[in-house]
């Protein structure tokens, strides 16, 4: 799922920078809390970090001969915490792009939003929103599946807006040369067939071992847990939102569903993709039961986003619910 | 507990064993054995700086460098720009040695047609101008940053992110990050040759041996980190990490810079005279 | 014929040399003690020995079967061939990942298509001969440093290997545990296998009367021993006593 470098457009890589630099700066404050009660959580950081470099280039086998690789990043916030993950993380992905060669420098932080922020937190949060209901394993494999299928979603996103964002006067597209007709589907459905399930196993079964073998060494919360960061992170998120106007070549404000719907039709009838990848594929793989694919695509569109926004809150809530009862 | 004679071996440790032999379909662990081997010993080898003694570049000034190509040719669509960049970074290609020129090129030529493979179907869909200039594109920063990574010791880059005023614990977390990189990876490689060696069969639940290789890994790294702590404390740890001083000449940094300095002056105002 | 032969068999880490030009023949039933200083060789010995690593220059035979990298390359040679050397680690750590010691114990004969009698009379018998039936629903992780070396052991006897390799097997281990784990290892040898240790523990060692094999600084074997023939060499019995 690493990005490399030329496939996002600067300006959409420095956007994206922006918007994690507030969860680095949540993060960082949330350790050194943690590092008070916990001294060595300090050096566990970097250490933790070269543990999940090589979970990433550990590779496990898969049915038919080849082989896939874990990220990690929901058993690593359940093994340290969530945002001693995030900044572990971080530092694995700045190691692989800078030395390495995983991922590109300048899309350094479209990856980390990726992998080090959103994998770990979606993942974290279905663990303990399910913990409370004492299926902690459920929890964990609900979140690992899930907290790589939206990271590799929003990665999808993130390169299938390229061609909309940066072009030339005729249209010719200067980076992702994809559009969301095709990177959605693409990163969605190896993630959903292959790589989630792979995550999802390796990290209950690492963690059935630790949890069986040392219990006390996993990650307990703190249970004062203040509901302050979280809604520092949401505000800062959406006072951060308008940056998004900075990232496009194009008048993004101007965009009104309508506008978005020619604009999405135009730009994927050029592509001359079929009709159905048009309708939206992907939309298909989330919601099979109903008929969705027979929508305008703006429609689609504005539900799946506030389907996703409604998911998240429904997240938050299991876990406030969580700090009124532990108070 | 009943002690047994020790000179009373229990039968089937008196005879020989019979040996069996199944087939088997994936090797993950030796497969896996390999690719540890090669990054140990990466690792192990700080790939020696090539530039010349008399001419070296300060290592902040190198990650700046590095820096202002990869913007400059991800920003520009110009055909004439991106041949200029490319005769930069030839120029720098040069003092390289022999045998790691040959290095760069065959992981060079390598990630670039792994990068192109994925944008080639494109071409049905946007033309081959598209495809090309993408190509070069990418071609060119992989050479960029792979020319870095060659030329870049660990030390010189954590020195060089300190120079850029990176915080101090985001620096030690990577020394520690790279230290225990070798560390675990070695604890990682033996425990897989433990396992080896006992993995008299084809495994029947390899990803429960998967589970229990990194359950044990994440153990073992918890008790360094434990260790680690008490070392630092032990020896005053301060929240400083305190790099070498380096031996570069100012004036050599900036004239290195110069071409770069000028391309980036020209970038930007070079757009209002047409020239990009 | 020898059922381990080494011809001029070298070993180069990437910077620096491991082993220089050995010959070396082990017959079936020989006890062999590898002797010498720090990074002299004979860990890395024992670690070609059982197939973890291959020579860089020479060959290396076990039954009379050549030791390659193709033949260790294939999944069911190197089965055939851990299932005749077992190897005891240096640093045990590594060789125990299960849940419990007697989980443990019976990871190997379990592959080996045993029935569950056979392996619960092994891992029982295994624990019993290493003095650890105390251990057995214990965690390895949480043992220390010489419950896992008995613990360790156990597990490779469990698979009654032909050949019982053990790097460093008295370290960490109390002194009454020194002389238990020695006599078992003779009522091994009784038992026909062949044993190669590496030691420093020469005293204890003695005892047991093992053929020497003493490396030099150089990587090289210095000397190839038997026990009475180092009896009649008292400096270098000396220069043993003081590694």
């Amino acid at each position: 799922m690493h990005i490399p470098d030329n496939y996002l457009s600067p300006a959409t890589c420095g956007t994206l920078v922006l918007a994690v630099a507030p969860v680095w700066t949540v993060a960082v404050i949330k350790v050194k809390a943690q590092v008070k009660a916990k001294r060595e959580t300090l050096p566990m950081l970097g250490i933790a970090a070269s543990l999940a470099f090589l979970i990433m280039m550990f590779n496990l086998p898969i049915p038919g001969g080849t082989t896939a690789h874990a990220v990690g990043g929901t058993l690593l916030a359940v093994l340290i915490g969530p945002w001693a993950a995030v900044l572990a993380l971080t530092v694995t992905l700045l190691l692989q792009a800078l030395l390495f060669g995983d991922g590109g420098i300048l899309a350094f932080g479209a990856n980390a939003l990726n992998m080090a922020v959103i994998m770990p937190m979606v993942g974290y949060a279905c663990y303990r929103l399910v913990q409370k209901w004492r299926h902690p394993k459920i929890g964990l494999f609900v979140g690992a599946y899930l907290g790589i299928n939206v990271a590799a979603l929003v990665a999808g996103i993130e390169l299938g807006l390229q061609p909309l964002l940066a072009h030339t006067a005729s249209g010719a597209p200067l980076y992702c040369p994809y559009g969301l007709n095709v990177t959605v589907p693409a990163m969605l459905a190896a993630h959903l067939l292959v790589a989630g399930w792979v995550e999802a196993i390796f990290t209950i079964l690492v963690y059935q071992f630790v949890a069986k073998v040392a219990p006390t060494n996993l990650y307990t919360p703190t249970p004062t847990q203040s509901r302050r960061p979280w809604a520092y992170l949401l505000g800062g998120l959406v006072l951060l939102s308008p940056l998004g106007l900075l990232a496009s070549n194009t008048a993004w404000g101007e965009w009104s569903p309508a506008e978005l719907k020619q604009r999405l039709v135009a730009q994927h009838l050029s592509q001359q993709g079929p009709q159905g990848m048009v309708r939206g594929l992907h939309f298909k793989a989330l919601f099979q039961d109903y008929t969705i694919g027979n929508l305008p695509i703006s429609v689609g569109y504005i539900l799946s986003a506030v389907t996703a926004v409604l998911i998240f809150l429904l997240l938050m809530r299991g876990l406030q619910h969580d700090t009124q009862t532990t108070k | 507990m009943t002690l047994k004679q020790p000179n009373k071996l229990p039968d089937w440790l008196e005879q020989p064993n019979q040996l069996s032999s199944q087939r088997q379909r994936h090797n993950f662990l030796a497969h896996n054995q390999q690719h540890l081997q090669q990054l140990l010993a990466r690792l192990s080898q700080p790939l020696p700086a090539v530039q010349s003694k008399k001419w070296q570049l300060s290592p902040a000034m190198s990650l700046v460098r590095l820096g202002i190509l990869v913007l400059l040719i991800a920003l520009t669509n110009n055909t004439g720009w991106l041949w200029l960049l490319g005769l930069l970074i030839a120029g720098h290609l040069l003092l390289l040695s022999p045998s790691q020129f040959r290095r760069f090129c065959r992981s060079w030529l390598m990630s670039t047609v792994i990068a192109l493979l994925i944008v080639l179907p494109s071409y049905w869909l946007v033309g081959s101008a598209t495809v090309l200039l993408f190509g070069f594109k990418t071609g060119l920063i992989l050479a960029s940053t792979q020319y870095y990574r060659l030329t870049t010791t660990f030390q010189a880059l954590l020195s060089g992110l300190k120079a850029l005023h990176c915080p101090n614990i985001l620096i030690m977390t990577l020394a520690i990050a790279i230290t225990y990189l070798r560390m675990l990876g070695h604890y990682l490689l033996q425990t897989m040759q433990a396992l080896d060696m006992r993995l008299v069969a084809p495994a029947k639940h390899p990803y429960r041996l998967i589970g229990t290789l990194f359950g044990n890994l994440f153990l073992k790294s918890q008790a360094y980190a434990l260790e680690l702590y008490a070392a630092m404390e032990a020896r005053g740890f301060n929240g400083h990490y305190v790099n070498q001083p380096t031996t570069t000449n100012r004036w050599h940094d900036v004239l290195t810079l110069t071409p770069y300095l000028v391309l980036v002056t020209l970038f930007i105002f070079g757009r209002y005279y047409g020239i990009n | 014929m020898a059922l381990i032969k080494l011809t001029a068999l070298s070993y180069d880490y990437p910077n620096t040399r491991g082993l220089d030009q050995l010959n070396l023949e082990i017959n079936s039933g020989d006890f062999v003690c590898l002797m010498g200083p720090n990074g002299s060789g004979k860990s890395t010995l024992l670690r070609i020995l059982s197939g973890l690593e291959n020579a860089s220059q020479g060959d290396y035979h076990f039954d009379g079967q050549a030791i390659t990298a193709d033949y260790l390359a294939n999944p069911q040679d190197r089965q055939r061939l851990h299932q005749q050397i077992g190897l005891v680690f240096q640093n045990t750590d590594v060789q125990l990942f299960n849940t419990s010691v007697a989980e443990e114990v019976a990871f190997g004969p379990r592959q080996l298509g045993l029935s569950d009698a056979e392996v619960a009379q092994r891992v029982t018998d295994c624990l019993d001969l290493t003095h650890s039936s105390d251990l057995r629903e214990r965690v390895p992780y949480q043992l220390s440093g010489g419950e896992k070396k008995r613990v360790a052991l156990a597990s490779v006897l469990a698979l009654n290997p032909k050949v019982l390799l053990l790097d460093e097997p008295l370290n960490g281990l109390t002194i009454a545990a020194q002389q238990q784990m020695l006599t078992l290892l003779q009522a091994l040898r009784a038992a026909g296998k062949t044993i190669v240790m590496a030691s420093h523990n020469f005293k204890q060692v003695q005892a047991i009367e093992p053929r020497f094999v003493i490396f030099n600084v150089a990587h090289q074997i210095q000397a190839d021993l038997s026990a009475a023939e180092l009896a009649a060499q008292p400096e270098q019995q000396a220069e043993l006593l003081t590694l």
